[in-house]
């Protein structure tokens, strides 16, 4: 029991984190609260992804013997997650830039962020 | 409707904490995502690129193209993001 515990506690931890997010996203009525819900959601991603690459044992993705040696793939950890996190990261920094862009513009529009508020205003 | 959303977030966590028991092991040298196209990678970096970072030449060398399309999202951020706080400015005149 203990041991199925160690072994997949990290992904609860990001389940949680993400959950965090999903509330914020869907439960408040505050743009700009939506948005830092949005960005914790992704982050939880990201360490998901980040958590899959470790090794037991691996280091670093960074060959430390010169060329013509026998490399060892139990020796590195998987670099692939690390380098879709960067295209992740960028495009998780791409949304949060337009998002806070449309979001000045509704409250240049609307003088206010809240949800409710901006709906009662249209009608 | 604040009682509806966390209704659905904690039943979405549940099926997500259920998954996680089908997921392999933390740190398992022979989990799927680590056996299949990394090891590749790991041996053949150093001669088919010279770059001994493996994150750098498979983002810049094996996924050029990828970076490519990176650079492109970026672009379309920035200019998205200028045009829209300039049609308000503009309308507000």
């Amino acid at each position: 029991m203990l041991d199925f515990v160690i072994s997949k506690y990290n992904y609860w931890t990001y389940i949680i984190l993400m959950m965090i997010g999903f509330y914020a996203m869907i439960g408040k009525r505050n743009l700009v609260k939506k948005i830092i819900g949005m960005n914790i959601f992704q982050t939880a991603i990201i360490l998901f992804f980040i958590s899959t690459a470790a090794k037991k044992g691996g280091t670093l993705p960074i060959i430390e013997h010169a060329p013509g040696h026998v490399i060892q793939a139990a020796a590195y950890v998987n670099p692939l997650p690390h380098v879709l996190m960067l295209t992740a990261i960028v495009v998780m920094v791409s949304t949060l830039g337009v998002a806070l862009a449309i979001v000045i513009a509704i409250y240049r529009r609307y003088n206010t962020l809240e949800e409710d508020e901006i709906l009662k205003l249209k009608r | 409707m604040k009682f509806l959303a966390l209704v659905v977030v904690v039943i979405t966590g549940a099926l997500l904490i259920y998954a996680t028991i089908d997921m392999p092991d933390w740190a398992d040298p022979s989990s799927p995502a680590s056996t299949h196209v990394s090891p590749r990678y790991i041996k053949k970096t150093l001669e088919e690129t010279a770059t001994p970072n493996i994150v750098t030449s498979v983002l810049a060398d094996y996924r050029g193209y990828d970076t490519l399309g990176e650079t492109t999202v970026i672009f379309t951020a920035g200019a998205s993001c200028i045009l829209i706080l300039r049609a308000r400015r503009r309308q507000r005149k």
